[in-house]
């Protein structure tokens, strides 16, 4: 059968047209991601921490106010971004990252690296009031963060129970003691902990 | 066989998604200025979370994608698949439930981002709810689709139903396959993928949302409608076929660019840089399909404002599609990447191509579908205008917001230290801010304008009832 | 040779420009007469300017001190600034008369080369702009002067090359993509060229 009397029939049968667009759609991203799926990364990862109950909950407020939409984290392999930023960023310092955070902008500066270049006091100021600390800045502010609680950012036992699913190690007694760890503190408590926790995963050389 | 046919076209649900279309295109672009005048005055949020850059910005993004651009794509695939097959739709009630349960999804979805409610996986940012339902709306939009098609007159499937089938089918896809997570409450849940393998399948999933949604559907429209309004057939049939099926295999491979020097292995980035060039061709091979069949019927410009626009987004698809294989080499995209280049090129896409296209489309369509002439040819003129120069400026200046950015990021000296710190290189990008924002007003203007042409265009009349014609038998499915 | 005065495609052009285009579209003139007596002139504009301002105040890309380059890097950059302008108009000469057969415009190349120039010639004026050499104040002036050069295209191809102007417009389009095409080619490869280590000094 010629190539044109084929695709003859194609132009003329509407299920061998669909599952001609499925077949060759397909293709590309069953070579591009089913061999990343079966990657085992667990040598490469052993130093890599599970977040604990109050960088999840602040992790998830990090999403939840779309802070990847203006900040990355994901520090690229190039000598003035190590300079600025950081050593850079590894495949299996992300291994509990669900979803990643990588993002696609840097409207404000990469935070891969940003773990500890700051106090804690430093951040509570600026994430509430950025330009009372970085008077160009055009970061928005977050007062809300400082009154609510952090036991309002959701549901920390079934987050984690969700996690565990998924093959986080979680362990009763962690599941357990979560509520108690989120207690009297505010969500902007919560954001500061897993922000100073950011990159501090990875335990190769810190270059200068 | 000649078939005796009674039946009619069912248009009123055209003008109805249409008409969601248009409102969407409103509301989130001015959403979008919104977030361009907060990139220069950061406390217009005033302290409200609803109004935080970070929960606008995906309102923004979805309301375009999702809003504007799926409505019209929906609406114009009902419309050209009955007039392709000589047959009404398939299931129309079900098409009414796709036209609403739509609009309500898109809504609730965006009233949910404001709420904090977010994946946020770019443009797939819609929590699990929300995915469950915009599965059920997809798979009913590809049932009436597909049903149209199966109980068509025609013998032959005409190449604007393959873009539209192909939009259904692989978004249906690639939705599925990246929102796939474990809800751990009714606005919360976990990917199913971690780190990297997120990275890779995200990629995978909003490259192909803008190669089959922006770049497909869309052609889907330029195919069906610029020969209608050309009055004549597509320039090269046979060529439109081969970009179809070069399209559809090479586009699903690009995704991986938007993760150069990341931690994801290097033969996927470097596969995707080729995969990424060889698009060029089928892109370009549609861009000169389309210019080629208009070439020959500019006496319809006499007439006609809305062919204009298709001519001029054909000329910005080609930037378009050219900007972005370029954007994928490794020695650009080092520059390029995390900068307002990026933003600028989606917009060269999205205002140049995705709305003028649609604009071009609707200036024809809606006069038609009510039987009267355009309210006003002058008005729909002068928005001609004002969105090529907002279109320009746009581009213009976040490619030097860009390119600056990214020059000095990694500008060192010569002792090897960083030469400006990241705080200026910001603060100095305001000037370019305010020219984009200058740039939005001038386009969101234009897009007011052909609103209120529409509507006066619309107001008070019903559709026209079409009777499906007679089929010829020599093209009939007997033949 | 054609030795005919063409010195409306400098002057008339500015005030009058329908009517520089009708004088034009009276006359088929040498390309290479066009390009030595009128073109080259208003080409060598920006590439002096860009010098001279420069040299004198180094260019501002926005953040902190202005850029110095050393005296001879700065006339090679000039010298490579006047190739691609001379190189750009010629090429969207050349593919503005390849376009002409399609739209039934006239193809008399020089013709096609007095209307690029008419076109650019604000934009080469304009270009005073980068005696005081800071990226957002050159783009400032230029962008209101490139809306004028594409309201010059559009009006001025259907009356030169004496094609409808609906015809006109189409061509006028298809040039405007092959221009954005090539400007943005251009900053492609300007950012490669950085890359791979010709001009600033790049941690990459």
């Amino acid at each position: 059968m010629s190539g044109l009397s084929l695709h003859k029939k194609l132009e003329e049968n509407i299920g061998l047209l669909i599952f001609g667009i499925l077949f060759v759609s397909s293709l590309g991203g069953l070579v591009q991601i089913l061999p990343l799926l079966n990657q085992d990364m667990t040598e490469a990862a052993k130093n890599t921490r599970v977040y604990s109950a109050l960088e999840l909950t602040g992790r998830d407020i990090y999403i939840r106010e779309g802070c990847s939409v203006c900040h990355s984290q994901q520090v690229r392999p190039l000598i003035a971004e190590i300079e600025r930023y950081g050593p850079y960023s590894r495949a299996e310092e992300f291994i509990y990252d669900r979803p990643f955070l990588w993002g696609s902008k840097r409207t404000g500066p990469d935070l891969h690296r940003v773990g500890g270049k700051f106090s804690d006091d430093w951040h509570r100021v600026h994430l509430v009031d950025p330009r009372a600390v970085v008077s160009e800045s055009i970061m928005p502010g977050y007062p809300w963060l400082a009154r609510r609680n952090a036991t309002q950012a959701g549901n920390i036992v079934a987050k984690m129970r969700g996690l565990r699913y998924l093959g986080h190690p979680y362990s009763d007694e962690d599941i357990e003691a979560a509520p108690g760890q989120l207690e009297g503190l505010k969500e902007i408590d919560a954001l500061i902990v897993y922000l100073q926790r950011l990159g501090t995963a990875y335990t190769g050389e810190r270059s200068q | 066989m000649i078939d005796v046919n009674n039946s009619t076209y069912h248009d009123k649900v055209v003008i109805r998604l249409i008409q969601f279309s248009v409102i969407w295109a409103v509301v989130a672009m001015t959403v979008g200025v919104y977030l361009s005048a907060e990139l220069i005055w950061p406390t217009i949020d005033f302290g409200q979370f609803w109004l935080s850059f970070g929960r606008l910005r995906p309102l923004h993004t979805n309301g375009i994608l999702f809003g504007f651009g799926v409505s019209a794509l929906m609406g114009t695939a009902f419309y050209s698949v009955q007039r392709t097959s000589h047959v009404p739709l398939f299931a129309p009630k079900l098409a009414w439930f796709c036209c609403f349960a739509w609009q309500l999804v898109v809504l609730t979805g965006g009233i949910s981002l404001l709420g904090g409610m977010t994946s946020s996986k770019e443009y797939a940012e819609l929590e699990w709810p929300f995915d469950i339902a915009i599965t059920i709306v997809w798979v009913c939009f590809g049932i009436v689709f597909f049903g149209t098609i199966a109980t068509r007159k025609i013998k032959q499937i005409y190449i604007s139903n393959w873009f539209y089938g192909s939009l259904i089918i692989v978004i249906a896809m690639l939705h599925i396959v990246n929102s796939l997570a474990i809800p751990v409450s009714l606005t919360k849940s976990y990917s199913i993928y971690a780190g990297a393998q997120d990275a890779v399948v995200q990629w995978w999933y909003g490259h192909n949302a803008v190669g089959f949604l922006m770049t497909g559907g869309y052609l889907g429209m330029m195919y069906y409608f610029l020969p209608k309004q050309a009055g004549r057939p597509i320039w090269s049939y046979r060529l439109s076929v081969v970009a179809f099926w070069a399209f559809v295999y090479s586009y699903i491979w690009a995704g991986p660019h938007h993760l150069h020097f990341s931690a994801i292995p290097e033969w996927v980035q470097s596969l995707a840089v080729v995969m990424s060039i060889i698009l060029l061709l089928p892109s370009w091979a549609s861009m000169i399909n389309g210019i080629m069949t208009v070439s020959t019927a500019w006496e319809k410009l006499k007439t006609d404002p809305a062919l204009k626009f298709i001519v001029l987004s054909l000329a910005f698809y080609g930037l378009a599609t050219f900007e972005g294989p370029m954007m994928a080499l490794r020695s650009v995209n080092v520059v390029s990447h995390f900068t307002d280049w990026t933003i600028g090129h989606v917009h060269s896409g999205a205002l140049g191509w995705n709305a003028m296209v649609t604009y071009g489309t609707f200036y024809f369509l809606v006069p038609r579908l009510v039987g009267v002439e355009l309210h006003s040819v002058r008005l729909a003129n002068i928005h001609f205008w004002l969105a090529l120069a907002g279109t320009m400026l746009y581009i213009i200046a976040m490619w030097g917001a860009g390119v600056s950015q990214g020059l000095l990021w990694l500008s060192i000296d010569e002792i090897g230290e960083l030469s400006f710190s990241f705080k200026d290189i910001m603060s100095s990008m305001t000037p370019y801010y305010a020219l984009r924002l200058v740039a939005g007003l001038i386009f969101l203007g234009g897009t007011v304008l052909m609103a209120y042409n529409l509507f006066m265009t619309l107001k008070g009349r019903d559709a026209v009832v079409v009777k499906v014609p007679p089929v010829d038998p020599a093209y009939g499915v007997n033949s | 040779m054609n030795d005919r005065s063409y010195s409306f495609l400098l002057f008339k052009s500015l005030y009058q420009p329908s009517i520089a285009f009708e004088e034009l579209a009276k006359v088929d003139p040498s390309p290479f007469n066009i390009l030595i007596r009128y073109s080259i002139w208003l080409l060598i504009l920006p590439p002096a300017f860009s010098l001279i301002g420069a040299a004198n105040f180094g260019w501002r890309l926005g953040a902190a001190e202005p850029l110095m380059l050393p005296t001879n890097t700065l006339v090679l950059v000039s010298v490579a600034y006047l190739c691609v302008l001379i190189f750009g108009l010629l090429s969207t000469a050349f593919i503005s008369r390849w376009m002409a057969s399609t739209y039934g415009a006239s193809t008399s190349l020089g013709r096609h080369v007095a209307l690029i120039t008419i076109v650019g010639e604000p934009l080469a004026i304009a270009s005073v702009a980068h005696l005081y050499p800071d990226v957002f104040v050159n783009i400032l002036i230029l962008i209101p002067t490139m809306i004028w050069s594409m309201y010059l295209l559009y009006k001025g191809i259907p009356i030169v090359l004496e094609t409808p102007p609906e015809r006109g417009m189409l061509m006028a389009s298809s040039l405007v993509g092959w221009l954005l095409v090539a400007a943005v080619s251009l900053l492609g490869l300007s950012v490669m060229l950085w890359t791979l280590g010709v001009g600033p000094l790049l941690g990459v």
